[in-house]
C-alpha cells in the first residue's frame, strides 16, 4: 500500500468517558497503532468538558452527540445513539474522500453504526467482542436480552474478522454465535505497565499507612462488587488467612453487593480487617496496587481479567481463581497462584502461601512482570492488530467491492 | 435490465416502510401510485421497503424496481428498536443500488420517519440529497403523548426535517403543523395535494430542483 493504513474505530467510550474496560482498551490500542504510523480516527460518545474534536496521542478523536433525551431503556438509547454516531462517521469518511481502509467496532454498543458504514463505504469491518450478553447474564432469559444477543450475532456475522482477547473468549464467542473458527482471532488485552514504574521509586510508607497498619500485610481486591467477581469468597477466606498471618483486606470498587458484603464482614467480626474504599481514581489505585502484598482475583466468571494483568504490571503477586481468561494469564507457581473457583479454603491457602514466603512472592513478581512485557505490551498488540488488518485488506483487494468503490 | 442514463431523466430511490403487498395504512398505495407514474415519466425508480419474507430485488410490471429487506434481528422490545436495526439493511441495499449504477443516484424520497436514519447517513456519506414526504406526524399519531418513546420518534422526524433538502406535505394544514411543531421555515415546505391536477408535475419539478442542487446543505 502506497500510503499509510487508516482505521476508523467506533467505541461508545473513550477517555475521559470511562465506563468499563473498552475505554482504556481503545485508547491504548489506538495510541500504539498511531505510534507505528497508522492513521486512527476514533468516533465516540461526547462527555462534559471534552472537545468535539481533538488529537490525543496522535489519534484523531471525534465526539458525537450521544442522544440526551430521556430514553425508554438502555438498549433503545444505544440504537438511537448509533444513529448520531453513524451520520457523523459517514460525513467524516466522505470528507476524507472515502480514505478509510477499515472500520473497527468494539462490542454491540456500536453494532448498527458499524454495519451500516461497512455497506455504505464498502470497507472491511472488524469487531472486537469484549463480552457477550449471554455471558453477562449467564444465559438469555428475556426478549430484551435476546435482542442484544441477536445484535451481537449480527455484528459478528457482518465482521470480516472477530477479535477476542483470550482463548476462553474465542471458544465462548464461537459457541454463542456459531461462528466458523477461521473467522476468530485472539489478540490479548494489553496493559500500560510503564505507568506503574514511577510508583516503585516513590516512598509509599505514608500512603500505605492510610490503608493499613505497618505490621499488616495488604490483601487487595479491585473490581465491581457484583456476584460474578466472587468478593464474598474472599471475605469468607479472610478468617482462615488471619489464623496464619496479620493482614488487611482492602476492597476497591462499587456494586450492588456492597451493602451485603460489608454486612457479611461485620457479621463475621471483621470490620477492623476489611476495608471498603468504594471507587478510587487511577493514581491512588496504582499506588495501592504497588503497595499490595498480594492481589486477589476470586472471579466466578471472567472473560479476560485485566485486573490480574494490572497487578502483575505493578509487581504485586497475584492469586486468581482458575477460570476463564485468568487461567491463561497466570501460570501456576510461575507467574502467580491459581486456586479453585468459589472455594474459600483454596483461596485462603493461596493467599497465605504468598504472604508467608517472601522469596516465593518475589519469584512470582519477577516472572509475572517478564510475562507482562512479553505478552501484554500494547505496542506488540497493535502490531498483531495491524497484521490482521493487512491480511484482510489483501483478501479485500481481490474482492469485487474493492473495484466498485474506486 | 438496467436503464442507461440517456434513456432516463432522473434516478430516484424511494424509502417507505410500507409498500404493496404489505399495506399498513394509506401510504403504501400512495407510494405505489407515485412510483408507477414517475416511471411513465422516464424516472428510474427504486423502491426500498420492508417485508418479512418477500426479500430481494424485483422489477414490477409497472416498471418500478422494488427491493425488500427484512430485519436480521428477530427479537425486539418495540417498534423503535425494530426500525433502528432495519435501517442498516435499508442502507445496505441502497448502497448496492448506488454502486450498481456507478454512483449516479439523483435523489432519495423518504416517506415518513422510519427510514430517516438511513437517508441521513446516505446523504452524508454519498452526497445524495433527499426529500422528506410527510404523511403523518408522531404528535398527531400519539395524541400529544410525550413519553421517551414518542420523544425518540419526534427527534427522528426533526432530524429528517433538518437534513432534508425539501419537505413535501399534502395539505396546508400539515404545512402549518410542521411549522408549529418543528419551527421549519415555510419556504422549505412544498404542498402537493395528491388529488390536484398538477400533482405529478409538481412532484417532478420538486425532484428536479432538489437533484440539481446536490447533496450538501
Amino acid at each position: 500500500m502506497s500510503r499509510d493504513l487508516s482505521v476508523m474505530m467506533l467505541s461508545w467510550e473513550f477517555p475521559p468517558r470511562i465506563i468499563g474496560g473498552i475505554s482504556p482498551h481503545v485508547h491504548y490500542l489506538s495510541k500504539s497503532l498511531a505510534k507505528s504510523g497508522v492513521k486512527v480516527y476514533v468516533v465516540t460518545c461526547d462527555f462534559p468538558g471534552a472537545p468535539q474534536h481533538e488529537v490525543v496521542d496522535g489519534v484523531e478523536v471525534f465526539r458525537i452527540d450521544s442522544y440526551k433525551n430521556p430514553s425508554p431503556d438502555f438498549a433503545t438509547w444505544v440504537y438511537l445513539m448509533n444513529v448520531n454516531m453513524q451520520k457523523e462517521a459517514a460525513a467524516l469518511i466522505n470528507g476524507l474522500g472515502g480514505d478509510v481502509d477499515v472500520i473497527h467496532a468494539h462490542d454491540w454498543l456500536v453494532a448498527t453504526a458499524a454495519i451500516g458504514l461497512k455497506h455504505v463505504f464498502r470497507k472491511p469491518l472488524f469487531a472486537t467482542i469484549h463480552s457477550t450478553e449471554t455471558g453477562r447474564r449467564n444465559g438469555i432469559h428475556f426478549d430484551y436480552e435476546r435482542m442484544i444477543h441477536e445484535t451481537e450475532a449480527w455484528l459478528t456475522y457482518e465482521a470480516w474478522k472477530v477479535i477476542c482477547c483470550s482463548d476462553y473468549m474465542i471458544s465462548h464467542v464461537q459457541w454463542a454465535f456459531g461462528l466458523p473458527s477461521d473467522k476468530l482471532v485472539m489478540v490479548p488485552n494489553g496493559v500500560n505497565y510503564e505507568a506503574y514504574s514511577k510508583y516503585r521509586t516513590e516512598d509509599l510508607s505514608q500512603f500505605r499507612s492510610k490503608f493499613a497498619l505497618p505490621e499488616e500485610k495488604i490483601v487487595l481486591f479491585v473490581g465491581r462488587l457484583v456476584y460474578e467477581k466472587g468478593v464474598h469468597v474472599l471475605v469468607n477466606a479472610a478468617p482462615k488467612v488471619l489464623d496464619k498471618i496479620n493482614a488487611k483486606f482492602i476492597i476497591v470498587g462499587n456494586g450492588y453487593m456492597k451493602d451485603q458484603l460489608s454486612g457479611l464482614a461485620k457479621g463475621m467480626g471483621l470490620t477492623h480487617k476489611v476495608l471498603f474504599t468504594g471507587f478510587i481514581e487511577d493514581e491512588t489505585l496504582r499506588r495501592l496496587q504497588t503497595c499490595a502484598d498480594v492481589s486477589v482475583v476470586p472471579s466466578l466468571f471472567e472473560p479476560f481479567g485485566i485486573v490480574a494483568v494490572e497487578a502483575m504490571a505493578a509487581k504485586s503477586p497475584v492469586v486468581v481463581s482458575d477460570t476463564g481468561g485468568l487461567s491463561e494469564i497466570v501460570e501456576h507457581d510461575v507467574s502467580g497462584v491459581k486456586v479453585y473457583v468459589s472455594n474459600p479454603d483454596s483461596l485462603a491457602w493461596g493467599i497465605t502461601r504468598v504472604l508467608t514466603d517472601n522469596s516465593y512472592a518475589n519469584w512470582l513478581r519477577t516472572n509475572a512482570y517478564k510475562k507482562i512485557q512479553e505478552k501484554y505490551d500494547w505496542d506488540k498488540i497493535a502490531q498483531q492488530t495491524e497484521t490482521i488488518y493487512n491480511n484482510v485488506l489483501n483478501e479485500y483487494s481481490k474482492s469485487f467491492w474493492a473495484q466498485t468503490t474506486t | 435490465m438496467r436503464f442507461s442514463r440517456s434513456e432516463s431523466l432522473m434516478r430516484v430511490i424511494m424509502l417507505s416502510w410500507e409498500y404493496p403487498p404489505r399495506i399498513v395504512g394509506q401510504m403504501a398505495n400512495y407510494v405505489k401510485k407515485l412510483a408507477a407514474q414517475l416511471v411513465k415519466n422516464k424516472v428510474e425508480v427504486y423502491v426500498i421497503t420492508y417485508h418479512d419474507f418477500l426479500t430481494g430485488g424485483h422489477d414490477d410490471s409497472d416498471g418500478v424496481k422494488t427491493i425488500r429487506v427484512t430485519n436480521p434481528v428477530h427479537t425486539h422490545i418495540g417498534v423503535l428498536t425494530w426500525v433502528l436495526t432495519l435501517n442498516q439493511e435499508v442502507e445496505r441495499v441502497s448502497a448496492n443500488v448506488y454502486y450498481g449504477v456507478s454512483k449516479q443516484v439523483d435523489l432519495m424520497d423518504v416517506h415518513d420517519w422510519h427510514f430517516i436514519p438511513a437517508a441521513v447517513t446516505l446523504k452524508r456519506g454519498m452526497d445524495i440529497p433527499f426529500t422528506y414526504s410527510i404523511e403523518s406526524l408522531e404528535e398527531h399519531r400519539s395524541h400529544g403523548a410525550n413519553s421517551p418513546f414518542n420523544m425518540a420518534i419526534k427527534s427522528i422526524e426533526w432530524l429528517g426535517m433538518f437534513e432534508a433538502k425539501r419537505l413535501i406535505v399534502k395539505s396546508e394544514w400539515m404545512r402549518d403543523e410542521v411549522i408549529r411543531l418543528y419551527k421549519v421555515p415555510a419556504e422549505k415546505i412544498t404542498i402537493i395535494a395528491p388529488d390536484s391536477a398538477g400533482w405529478l408535475l409538481d412532484v417532478l419539478g420538486t425532484y428536479r430542483n432538489v437533484a440539481q442542487s446536490g447533496g450538501s446543505i
